[in-house]
C-alpha cells in the first residue's frame, strides 16, 4: 500500500549519558513528564501530523520499549495499512550485523520502507522533547523542491559550538554544515529531524554502505555527502520548545520546564496532545496533611507529605513528613516517612527509606563543581536513614556509578 | 464450556439520582474521579476471567454506548465473544415493544435468543450496573458449585436502605425468605448479584414468560424459594449501590478514606477505566490542594479541599472548592466559592460566584450549565 510519507524513528541508542536510568532499557523508554515516556513525543507528533506509518529502529535493550509500544494503539498507530512497526536488526542469507550507525539502521530496513513506496521519509530521534507538525515541514520540503530538509532552530550564540550548525543563504538553503564549530558562522542548530525524498536518500544509503571508511551516520556522512554533491538541502526553521534529553541534567531540566508555562512546554495544551500508555489506577490522592505546590501529579499517586517544584509520575507515594523538592519521581517510586528528596531523579519503583536523604540544594555545596542532580537507578532501595549526596548516582545493586 | 458469562443490566429504573441521570443511565454516572459506575462490575468480571459480557440496555444509553465503545478498555474487544451490546429493539419487533422493562426477567426475555444461542459458558453472572464493588467473582462461582446451589445470591450483613432486598438465611446458608421495603430491615442485604447455570436461567425465563411474569425478585426468588435451592454468598467487603444524589455524594466522599481505596482499588484486581489522554495535573504555587482526589489534566491555582476532581478541571486563582465533586471539564473561575456542590460535565462557574450546598443536601449543577 503506497504511502506519501513514512517516519523512521531512531530508538536504538543506549543513551549511555543517562547512565543508571538506562541500565535495563533504551533511552526512549525512559519516563518523562509524569505520564509519558520520551518516545511519546515523536510518536504523538507523527500521529498529530497525519503520518500513520512509523518504523521504530531498536537495538539496545528493547524489551521495555517493545512492550510499551505494543500494537501502537495509544498513539492511534494500530492500523490496517501502516501503523507502528518495531524494527530490530535481523539475519539475512548473507549474515547478520548490528546497526552500525544511524544511516546503516535505515539502510538495513530499505525493504521495510520500499513496502510503502513512499515519496518522502521523515527521520526522527527518540530522545527529544518537543511538539512539532511534521506536515508543515513536509510542505516546506515540497515547496522548496528539496532533496533533504533539516529542521533547525536558533540557539544562543555561546551555545552554538555544542551543536551541528547549518550555514544558510537568504532562501534558507543550506550551503554549509559544521559539526560543533569553534567559531560558528550561524546559530541555526540542527535538531536531528530530517525529511528526505526517498529515492534520493535510498541511493545515498546504498552508496554510503559501499564506502568501507564511512561510519554510516546521518550527521557525519549522509548529510555532508549530499551537500558536497550539490543536492538541494534546505533548512526548516522551528520555533517552540525543543530539548535533547540525552543527559541527566537535561532530562531533569526538561521535567522542570513542564512546571513553568514560560518555558514553552505546555502539556495541558489540548491542541497538540501527547499520548502515552498508562496503567489503570485511581486518581491521585492528596492527603489532609500534605502540602503540594508548583508540581505535577499523576493518577495513582498518594501524597501525604510535602511536594514542591517536582514532577511525580503515576503511582508515586510520598508519605507523611517526607519532603520532596525540585525532583523527578518516576513511576512507582516510594518516599517513606520523614525522608527528604531534593534536586534528584528517582527511578522507577525506587524506595527511599524512612528518614533517608537524597540530593541537596545547590546553595549548600561548598564548591559548585561538586554539586549536581542525585540519581537513583530503577529499583534502588535505600534503607532507613541512608544518605545519598548531591551529584551521586546509585543503581539497584547499591553501587555508586561513576559518570 | 466451563466458566462464567457476564450479563449487566443497564436499563432505566426508578432512582433518586435526579440531574445526574438527566442525560445518562445510572450505570454511566461518573464516580471517583476516573470511573463510571459500570466500570466496577465490568472489571470484576474481567478480573474473574470472564471473557464474554452482554450488556442489556434500554433508555438513555448514548452515554453508556460512548463509554463502552468496543470494550477494548476492559480487554473485551475479542474475535469471539467479548463485549456484546444488547439493545431492546430485538424485543420490540417480536413483542410489539415495551416502553421500559418492568423487571430483570422481562429484560432477559428480550434477549432470549442470545441466552440460548450465544452463551458458551455453563454459568451466568447477573449484575446491576450501579454497584461499586471489587469482588472476586471466581470465588463466588467456586462457592456456587461447591454448595450445590441453584441460584447464589450475593449479599452483605452490612445494612443499607429499607428499599433494598433483604434475605433471611437458615443455618446452612440457604435463603428462606426474601423481602423488600421492610419496615425494619433485618437479615442480609441483597446486592442484586446472582450466579446460576445458563440452562436454569433459560428455563426460568421461558417459564416466567409463559406465565406473564417479569420480576426476578418476586417471581423467582420469592415465588420459587421452596422449589429452588437459593443460597447466599456473604460479602462483607465494600459495596455501594448508587441510587440517590445523597448516597452518591456520601459514597464518593468515602473514597477519600485510604482503607476504602485500598480495598476498592486493590492492585491484584484493578478497576479498568476508559483510557484518557490527559497529562498530569498541575498544582500551581498559589494553589492549595488537601484531602482530595485529583484525576489527570487538572489545573489547580486556587484552593481545593475535601473534594473529588475529574479530568481536566480548572480551578482559577482565589477560587475555593470544598466538599465538592467536579466532573470532567468543570471550570471554576477566579474567586468563586463552591461548597457541597456536584458539578456535572463542563460546568462553568463565573468569577466571584458563591454556591453553597450541604453535605446532607448537595447541590447538583446540570451538565454544561453556566453559573
Amino acid at each position: 500500500m503506497k504511502k506519501e510519507c513514512v517516519a523512521m524513528l531512531l530508538a536504538g541508542g543506549q543513551g549511555s549519558r543517562l547512565y543508571v536510568l538506562t541500565g535495563d532499557m533504551a533511552k526512549p523508554a525512559v519516563p518523562f513528564g509524569g505520564k509519558f515516556r520520551i518516545i511519546d513525543f515523536p510518536l504523538s507528533n507523527c500521529t498529530n501530523s497525519g503520518i500513520d506509518t512509523v518504523g521504530v529502529l531498536t537495538q539496545y535493550r528493547p524489551l521495555e520499549l517493545n512492550s510499551y509500544i505494543g500494537n501502537g494503539q495509544p498513539w492511534d498507530l494500530d492500523r490496517m495499512n501502516g501503523g507502528v512497526h518495531i524494527l530490530p536488526p535481523y539475519q539475512s542469507a548473507t549474515g547478520a550485523v548490528w546497526y552500525k550507525g544511524t544511516a546503516n539502521a535505515i539502510y538495513q530496513n530499505i525493504g521495510f520502507v520500499d513496502m510503502y513506496d513512499p515519496e518522502y521519509v521523515v527521520v526522527l530521534s527518540g530522545d527529544h522533547i518537543y511538539k512539532m507538525d511534521y506536515s508543515d515541514m513536509l510542505r516546506r520540503h515540497k515547496e522548496a523542491e528539496a532533496d533533504c530538509t533539516i529542521a533547525v532552530m536558533e540557539v544562543p550564540w555561546d551555545e552554538a559550538p555544542r551543536f551541528g550548525i547549518m550555514n544558510v543563504d537568504e532562501n534558507d538553503t543550506i550551503v554549509e554544515f559544521e559539526e560543533k564549530p569553534k567559531n560558528p558562522k550561524s546559530n541555526l542548530a540542527s535538531m536531528g529531524i530530517y525529511i528526505f525524498s526517498w529515492q534520493k536518500m535510498r541511493a545515498y544509503l546504498i552508496a554510503d554502505e559501499a564506502d568501507e571508511k564511512s561510519s554510516n551516520d546521518f550527521g557525519k556522512n549522509i548529510i555532508p555527502n549530499m551537500l558536497n554533491a550539490g543536492e538541494k538541502m534546505v533548512a526548516y526553521r522551528f520555533e517552540g520548545y525543543w530539548k535533547d534529553v540525552g543527559t541527566l541534567d537535561s532530562l531533569w531540566d526538561a521535567n522542570m520546564d513542564m512546571l513553568s508555562p514560560a518555558s514553552g512546554l505546555n502539556l495541558l495544551d489540548k491542541s497538540w496532545p501527547i499520548y502515552g500508555r498508562t496503567p489503570s489506577c485511581p486518581p491521585a490522592f492528596v492527603g489532609p496533611a500534605s502540602d503540594v505546590g508548583n508540581s505535577a501529579v499523576a493518577k495513582g499517586c498518594v501524597i501525604e507529605g510535602e511536594v514542591k517544584n517536582s514532577v511525580l509520575s503515576v503511582n508515586v507515594t510520598v508519605k507523611e513528613g517526607a519532603q520532596v523538592s525540585y525532583s523527578v519521581l518516576m513511576p512507582g517510586a516510594v518516599v517513606e516517612e520523614g525522608a527528604s528528596v531534593q534536586y534528584a531523579i528517582i527511578g522507577e519503583n525506587c524506595v527511599v527509606g524512612k528518614g533517608a536523604k537524597v540530593g541537596a540544594a545547590p546553595e549548600t555545596a561548598a564548591n559548585p563543581d561538586d554539586w549536581g542532580v542525585a540519581v537513583l537507578g530503577p529499583g534502588t532501595k535505600l534503607g532507613e536513614g541512608e544518605v545519598v549526596g548531591a551529584k551521586t548516582m546509585l543503581d539497584k545493586t547499591h553501587q555508586g556509578v561513576k559518570a | 464450556m466451563k466458566g462464567m458469562h457476564g450479563i449487566i443490566f443497564s436499563y432505566e429504573k426508578k432512582t433518586g439520582l435526579r440531574e445526574l441521570i438527566e442525560h445518562r443511565i445510572h450505570g454511566s454516572v461518573p464516580i471517583g474521579g476516573e470511573y463510571r459506575v459500570v466500570d466496577f462490575m465490568l472489571s470484576n468480571m474481567v478480573n474473574a476471567g470472564i471473557q464474554d459480557v452482554g450488556i442489556i440496555m434500554h433508555g438513555k444509553c448514548q452515554s453508556m454506548l460512548d463509554h463502552l465503545g468496543n470494550g477494548k478498555h476492559w480487554d473485551l474487544s475479542r474475535k469471539h465473544g467479548g463485549l456484546t451490546l444488547l439493545p431492546a429493539f430485538a424485543y420490540a419487533e417480536s413483542r410489539g415493544g415495551v416502553e421500559k422493562f418492568h423487571g430483570k426477567v422481562e429484560a432477559l426475555a428480550c434477549v432470549l435468543d442470545y441466552l440460548e444461542e450465544d452463551i458458551r459458558q455453563d454459568y451466568v453472572v447477573l449484575a446491576d450496573s450501579d454497584l461499586v464493588i471489587n469482588i472476586p467473582l471466581d470465588d463466588v462461582l467456586q462457592d456456587h458449585i461447591a454448595s450445590g446451589a441453584d441460584i447464589t445470591c450475593v449479599c452483605t450483613s452490612i445494612p443499607g436502605e429499607s428499599s433494598d432486598t433483604y434475605f433471611k438465611l437458615d443455618d446452612t446458608g440457604r435463603i428462606i425468605d426474601t423481602a423488600y421495603d421492610l419496615y425494619a430491615p433485618e437479615g442480609y442485604r441483597g446486592l442484586s448479584l446472582y450466579i446460576l447455570s445458563r440452562e436454569l436461567l433459560v428455563r426460568l425465563v421461558r417459564d416466567c414468560m409463559a406465565h406473564n411474569l417479569y420480576s426476578f425478585r418476586r417471581d423467582i426468588l420469592q415465588a420459587m424459594g421452596d422449589k429452588l435451592n437459593l443460597r447466599a454468598y456473604v460479602w462483607d467487603g465494600y459495596a455501594a449501590r448508587i441510587s440517590t444524589v445523597q448516597n452518591y455524594y456520601e459514597r464518593s466522599m468515602e473514597l477519600l478514606r485510604g482503607d476504602i481505596r485500598a480495598e476498592l482499588f486493590c492492585p491484584e484486581r484493578p478497576i479498568y477505566a476508559k483510557e484518557n489522554d490527559a497529562c498530569s495535573s498541575y498544582i500551581d504555587p498559589s494553589g492549595e490542594c488537601v484531602n482530595s482526589l485529583i484525576a489527570d489534566g487538572c489545573d489547580i491555582q486556587g484552593s481545593v479541599r475535601n473534594s473529588i476532581l475529574f479530568r481536566g478541571v480548572k480551578v482559577e486563582k482565589g477560587a475555593q472548592v470544598d466538599g465538592c465533586i467536579l466532573f470532567k471539564g468543570t471550570v471554576v473561575k477566579k474567586d468563586a466559592v463552591l461548597r457541597g456542590i456536584i458539578a456535572d460535565k463542563n460546568v462553568t462557574v463565573q468569577e466571584g460566584r458563591t454556591l453553597i450546598g450541604h453535605e446532607h443536601y448537595p447541590l447538583v449543577l446540570g451538565r454544561g450549565s453556566e453559573v
